[in-house]
This record gives structure tokens, sequence and C-alpha cells, in this order.
């Protein structure tokens, strides 16, 4: 057993007991005294779990080798392209070449910049990934600690959404309360999270709205499905900048990707309770107009994207407040009038 | 032992309760909450904070019903039994933030009725009746005894006291017991002092020095109204393993008088207080068994084992709360955490996992949800780093209470004083194993000289906090929130 140290009791109002205030930490009193530093933190500040990233896929990445090595590639035809283009420019005239080399450079800062770009929003995805990963442990383990640094992390993204100022002010004053891991998370979850769930949910049900609408009323199948992946990338995007990602055009991809693969692990979970609404409500919209029920099928399925996309950009996993159901949005679906003031104002 | 005739009658009476409760329960949801706990646990702290929480507001952010609002009001109301005491919470209050004095303890069973109105999170407005009972924790004791016989009993109680540091105790008791003769005509005389010296045995056990809590019967320690009545007036007996109790013998008396202390005390206190309870928090006070050794936090286990082994608990279903009520969720809570810094609430609740892991096991097993948490329902203390020549001490600042000692010198109750009351064990394992490596785990009060002793929990006043004109403001509390959470808040959802 490790209990060595035996206890001791100070009566504070002995000359030999100074009691110090957190702001004179500079002025150390003399030797020979006990010194009590009262703690106006219950919580001591944790220091940050510094986890090694583990690798998201054994084996050699085959996919990733390819469209490397055919991006590689493909930038070197540019290059010699352009700088074939730069000499018959100089060839030509003096001037023109100057306005190649000029419009070169220009292409290379933009591109830098982009790959910049994408690149932070990569490590931005990730790290909500990560955040949401380390919240289901420490929810797991009421890990104080843990939990402490999430938090932390998440006032700091929360940080860039105004809306959220209260909200973060609130859950900044009981940080001196004395409250475990796993209650912290969820009074984080939902403080910080109850506007943006409010928030995703408006704009997942506009967009199955949106898209149940245009295809009811498209002349063409082509026209609808094009809207329905646009209105699909749209609603992507827009949920991961909501919840704190910023993400270009490569994060959108593995955003997708991502959601795809959640759609089909809880596709089969989500299908029990809800499919048989949802040919019901097929099926009677379908007798209506064929037009009418694949608008609503459209809208479902866009809906079901949506929530998918809620569960992969959020960076806490839901356990204090409830997680959207699809049949929160379907009964928005229905009512036409409501979703065409949703439309307007989230336009 | 197989059902007797009158656990059966006892079980039709438990069930025909269960379906009126059922069905006014429809009308009226009621939660009955069991606070359970040995005397000086913290019960009628517990409860108090629990509805000055719910009645004042204050702190609570994992409360979830209280933190988001929706708790529109509580009062207090009438409660259902007219028969039985209100619980004084104004009186209690006013003693815990006016004079900053705890509670006396508790010396009889009193009730509460609070009516919680609130806002279910989909909109709908509903009400929620809390049921509390309070009561002295020495009788819990004998719930165990329900399902004992005198022999039985006996046969334990004696082996119990020879162990140190009962052994030296009951050397008073022991030296009379050596005089009596089970077979011998039935003497009230003998009778009588064999229960006084009994009574004094088990008093002298309670001692904070000692802090044993393995002491049945509980009303040898707090009588209620029924001090001096024969059904208090027994004591054990040497008895010889086989035969059966001569007719008129002093053996078959003190087993009348057990018998009759079981019927008429023990049954009614569990049938109308434990048999039907829906939700339970457990309250232990494990720092004061630390105190006093590792003697005392293993009788602290077995009495704990022997009480939990009585309530019914396991998944609530409908043909359950119709015939058979079951409790289905359990708060195991250990009390006064602020009695040390916080980094070491982890320890104490680990450690009180390993004390009631049985009760655990079989609750979890059947289906009730249970929660371990280190829990202060008022909060006494401030939290200080000491820094006493090259050792820093997470200590705990508060002002102990009146005549407390500690390092040889006594407090006078004003004074506030900064303690480090020394390591917990960080892990729990050899503390609760049975024979030698127990009693070496540490050392308490029990083994002598206070300086020597590994740990020293002082007792404190309640804080210090302003009233606000003449009404007690919310009081500090650590995780009192968490546990509110555990035990209603799914009620409240």
């Amino acid at each position: 057993m490790s209990s060595s140290r035996k206890p001791a009791t100070f009566k504070l109002d002995d000359p030999h007991v100074v009691v110090l205030s957190p702001e004179d930490e500079a002025t150390r009193p003399a030797r020979g005294t006990v010194q009590v530093l009262p703690e106006p933190e219950p919580l001591p500040p944790a220091v940050l779990p510094d986890r090694p990233l583990a690798p998201m896929r054994p084996g050699l990445p085959w996919g990733a080798l390819f469209f490397g090595s055919l991006g590689g590639l493909m930038l070197l035809a540019l290059g010699l392209g352009v700088s074939n283009l730069v000499e018959d420019l100089f060839s030509r005239s003096q001037s023109l070449g100057f306005v190649g080399v000029a419009f070169a450079a220009l292409l290379v800062v933009a591109l830098i910049a982009i790959i910049g770009r994408e690149i932070i929003g990569l490590s931005r995805l990730a790290t909500i990934e990560r955040l949401h990963a380390r919240a289901t442990a420490a929810l797991a383990e009421d890990d104080r600690p843990a939990a402490e640094a999430i938090v932390r992390e998440l006032s700091t993204i929360a940080r860039g959404n105004p809306r959220l100022a209260r909200a973060r002010a609130t859950l900044q004053s009981h940080g001196r309360d004395i409250i475990d891991g796993a209650d912290l998370l969820k009074l984080a979850e939902r403080e910080l999270m109850s506007p943006l769930d409010a928030e995703a949910r408006r704009l997942v049900s506009g967009a199955a709205q949106r898209v149940s609408i245009v295809t009811a009323v498209s002349p063409r199948a082509l026209v609808d499905m094009l809207f329905v992946f646009a209105a699909a990338a749209r609603l992507i995007r827009q949920l991961a900048r909501l919840y704190g990602g910023r993400p270009g055009a490569l994060g959108l991809v593995k955003l997708t990707r991502q959601v795809i693969a959640h759609l089909a692990i809880t596709g089969g979970v989500a299908a029990s309770d809800s499919l048989i609404q949802q040919m019901l409500g097929h099926g009677i919209a379908a007798k209506l107009s064929s037009r009418l029920g694949e608008g609503v099928l459209n809208g479902l399925l866009t809906a079901r994207l949506g929530l998918a996309t809620i569960e992969v950009t959020r960076p806490l996993p839901f356990t204090a407040l409830p997680r959207p159901a699809l049949s929160d949005l379907a009964s928005d679906l229905l009512r036409k009038r409501e979703g065409e003031d949703a439309d307007k104002s989230g336009a | 032992m197989s059902p007797s005739w009158t656990d059966l009658v006892e079980e039709a009476r438990l069930s025909l309760q269960a379906i009126a409760d059922y069905s006014e329960n429809l009308f009226n949801p009621t939660l009955r909450l069991g606070v359970t706990g040995l005397s000086r646990a913290g019960k009628t702290v517990f409860i108090t904070a629990l509805i000055h929480a719910l009645l004042r507001g204050g702190r609570f952010p994992v409360f979830d019903a209280l933190a988001t609002g929706r708790i529109a009001r509580a009062y207090l109301a009438p409660q259902p039994d007219d028969a039985v005491p209100r619980f004084a919470y104004e009186d209690h209050v006013r003693t815990l933030a006016a004079e900053r004095r705890w509670p006396q303890s508790t010396v009889d069973v009193s009730e509460l009725r609070l009516v919680i109105e609130y806002q279910r999170t989909n909109g709908a407005d509903r009400t929620l009746t809390l049921d509390i009972v309070d009561y002295p924790g020495e009788w819990l004791l004998d719930l165990p005894l329900l399902w004992k016989s005198y022999e039985t009993w006996s046969a334990e109680s004696l082996a119990l006291s020879r162990h140190e540091p009962r052994a030296a105790l009951a050397g008073p008791w022991h030296a009379h017991l050596a005089t009596l003769r089970p077979e011998a005509a039935a003497d009230e005389q003998a009778t009588l002092t064999a229960a006084r010296l009994f009574t004094d045995y088990l008093r002298a056990c309670r001692d904070e020095r000692f802090a044993m809590s393995l002491l049945p019967p509980g009303r040898f320690l707090m009588p209620g109204s029924l001090a001096g009545s024969p059904a208090l007036t027994f004591a054990p007996l040497e008895l010889p393993g086989h035969t059966m109790a001569p007719d008129g013998s002093l053996w078959a008396m003190m087993r009348r008088r057990y018998e009759a202390y079981r019927r008429a005390v023990v049954r009614p206190f569990f049938r109308d207080h434990f048999a039907r309870l829906d939700r339970q928090i457990v309250m232990v006070d494990a720092l004061a068994a630390f105190n006093a050794g590792p003697e005392a936090l293993h009788d602290l286990q077995a009495a704990l084992t022997g009480i939990l082994d009585c309530f019914r608990t396991g998944r609530s279903t409908l043909a359950s709360a119709l015939f058979r009520p079951r409790i289905d969720k359990i708060l195991f809570a250990a009390t006064k955490a602020d009695h040390l810094h916080h980094a070491s609430h982890d320890r104490l609740e680990a450690i009180l996992r390993q004390m009631v892991e049985r009760a655990a096991q079989k609750a979890e097993f059947a289906g009730a949800a249970i929660d371990v948490v280190a829990l202060a329902a008022i909060r006494a203390t401030r939290e200080a780093e000491v820094q006493c020549g090259r050792e820093q001490l997470p200590s705990i600042v508060g002002t102990p209470v009146a005549g407390e000692v500690a390092a040889g010198e006594r407090f006078d109750g004003n004074s506030e004083v900064a303690t480090f009351p020394g390591d917990l064990p960080p892990s729990p394992e050899g503390l609760f194993a049975a024979g030698g490596t127990a009693a070496r785990a540490f050392k308490g009060l029990s083994h002598g000289a206070e300086a020597q002793a590994d740990y020293r929990f002082l007792r404190f006043r309640p804080p210090l906090v302003a009233m606000e004109g003449g009404e007690a403001p919310p009081l500090p509390h650590i995780r009192l929130d968490r546990a509110l959470q555990f035990l209603v808040g799914d009620r409240l959802q």
C-alpha cells in the first residue's frame, strides 16, 4: 500500500500557518511555515490526452495510392502543358510570354491556397471525428479529466459560432462545480448542441421538402436526379459547417463516404422502426399521384441522409438529448405550408 | 427456511397493497424513494437537502429537469399516513443553515410527501408525488432478523462478540452469560440483567473509536416507544446445537420474546416502509469506518450485505408492479464526500463498489439499474492545497464540530482548519479479505494511539451561508444533482 502520507490538521489561525491567496503566488512566505492555498477551481485543469492517431484501415491504401499517383501525373501533365504553352508564347512575342508567366504563377498560388484549405478542412473533420470517439469513451468510463478536455475543445470550436455565446457562458459558469465526467459531457451536450440540433433539424427538413417538391413538379427524371444530388451535397456541407467542420471538396467527398457508410450500417436498424411508416406514407401518396409519391419518397430519403450526416458530423454522441428521428421530419414533410415558410427563411 | 404460514399471509397482504397502490398510481403517479442507511450515514441531511433542492432550486446542472427549468413548482403535501409524524423539514433546514448544526439523530419514523409539478419534454404538464420516509438507521439492522430464528441469531451474535475488538467490550456480558443455563427455569431478573449488559455491549461497539455496524437488534440501541417492554428484554444464549427448548425454560422465554420482537416490531416496520419501494438510495458512511479501523470496515460490509439481501430488486414489469413491487434503480452513495479532497472521490467510489459488490451484482442480474457515487448532500468544506515542508497535501478547509480532536488538539467549533485526512488506498482489493490481510490493511483509532492512525476524518459544521430574508438560500452540495438525476430524473422526462 502506497499510503505513506499521514493525516495532518492545521489550524488556520495558527501563526505558523499562512493562508495564501491565488494572486500573491509570487511572494513565497518564510520557510518553516505551512502554506495553505485555497483552490478556487474544484476541477483541476486536465492535461490533454496525447493519443497517437490510430490507423483508419489496415493494409496499404490502394485507392489513395491510385488517386494520389493519378493526381501527380495529371499535375505533371498540366505543368508540362503550361511550360510548353509559355515557351510557345515567348517564341511568339515577349509580352505575351510574360502574361502567360503571370497567369501560371497565379495558378500555382491559387492551387497552393486551395490545397491548404483542403488540408485544414480535412484536419478539422478529423478533429471532430476524434472528439466524437473520445466523448463516447469518456461517457462510458465516466472519466472526468477526459471530459474536461473534451468540453474545453468543444468550447474552442464553438467560439466560431456566435449563437452559442450564451451557452458557452453557462457552461463555463458550471466549471467550478464538481461534476463527473459523463455528466459534464451531458451538460455540454445540452448547452452547446441543442441550438445546433434545432438548426440541423430545420436544415434537413428544409432540404427534404425542397427535394420532394422539385421531384413532384419536375418535367424530367434527369432534372430531379441532378437536383437531388445537388441538394444532398449542399445539405452535407451545411450540416458539417453547422457543427464546426469546414469541409472543402475533398472533405465533402470524405464526409459523403462516411455518411453513406453510416447509412449502410444503421439502415438495417432504422428500417425496422420506420420502414412500415414510410411504405405506408409512400403507398397512400402514390395512390394519389405517382409523381407525388416519388416526391415524398425522395424527400424521405434526403431526410434520412440528413440524419446520417448529423450523426457523422456532430462532435458529441447523442446521450442527453433525443436523437432526431425520421418520424419527426416526416411529419414536417407532409405539412407543406410550414415547409414553404421554413424554406424561405432557410434559403 | 421454507415459507411458513405467516410468510404466506404477509405476501398476500403485500400483494393486495400493491394492487391498491397500482390503481392509485394510474391517476396520481407516485414514486416511493427508500432512503436506506445505517445510523449517522446522513439520511436526514440527504432528505432535507433533497427537499430543499426541489423547493428552493440552486445549482443542479446535472439534474436535467431542474437545470432545464421544467420543474414548475414543488411543494410539501399532507402525507398519506396519519399515524406517522411529519418529517420536520423546516426545523432541519433552520438548524442547518441558521445555527450551523447537523440535525439530531433521528429517534422515530417520520414521513413526507413532496409533489413536483413539471412539464414533460414533449410539453405536457404532469405531477409526480415523491414519498420519503426517515427513520433511525439502527432499525434497519433488524431487517435480516426477519429470516433468522432465535437460535441462528443467538449463535451469530455470540460468534461475532468473540472477535476483536468486540471481545474486549463484551467482557461483562460474557461473564454474566457464563452463569446462565438455557435449560434452567425462566428467571426474569437474570433476563433483565442479560438484556441490559447485552445492550451496553452493543452501545460500546458503536463508539466512534470502534464504529461497529453489525449490531442487531436495532431497537436495543434506539428503542423508540418500546423501551422496557418484554419484546426488548432478551439476549443471546449459549445454546446446545441439537435439542429443542424445554417448556418453561429460560431458552423458551428468550425465544418467545425474540419471536414477539420479530412479529411486533420488525415485520410491521418492513411492511410499512420497505416492502413497496420504487427507488432506493443506500447511504454508506465509509469514512467513519476508515477512522476506526479495518474491522469496522469489514463489519460495515457485513451489515450492508445482510440488509441489502432483504430488498426486492429487479426490472419493473406490469406483473411485478401488480403483485410484487420491485426496486428498479439503486444508487449506492458514499456520503460525506466533502470530508476528503475530490481527487480521492474515485477511490471512495471504488471502495464502496467493492463493499456492496454482492448486492449490486444481485440487483444487476435481476435487471435493476445501479450506480455508485461519492456524494455530499450538503457540502461543509472547501478545498485547498497545503504545502507542509516538502509535501503537497490535497486538503479540505472547514470548521470542525466543537469537541472534535485531532493531533491532541480539541476544537472549539469556531476556528477553521485545513486538514489532510490521509490517502485512501488506490485499489479496494484486500480491504475486505477475510482474516489477517484485512486486519493489516491500515491502522485505525481502535488500534490505540490516535497519532498512529492512518486516517483522520474530522466532522465539520455545516457551511456558513447567508440567510435570505429568514429563508435558507440554496445549499452547496457535491453530486446531489447526479443522485437526483439517477433516482427520479427518468420519471421527470
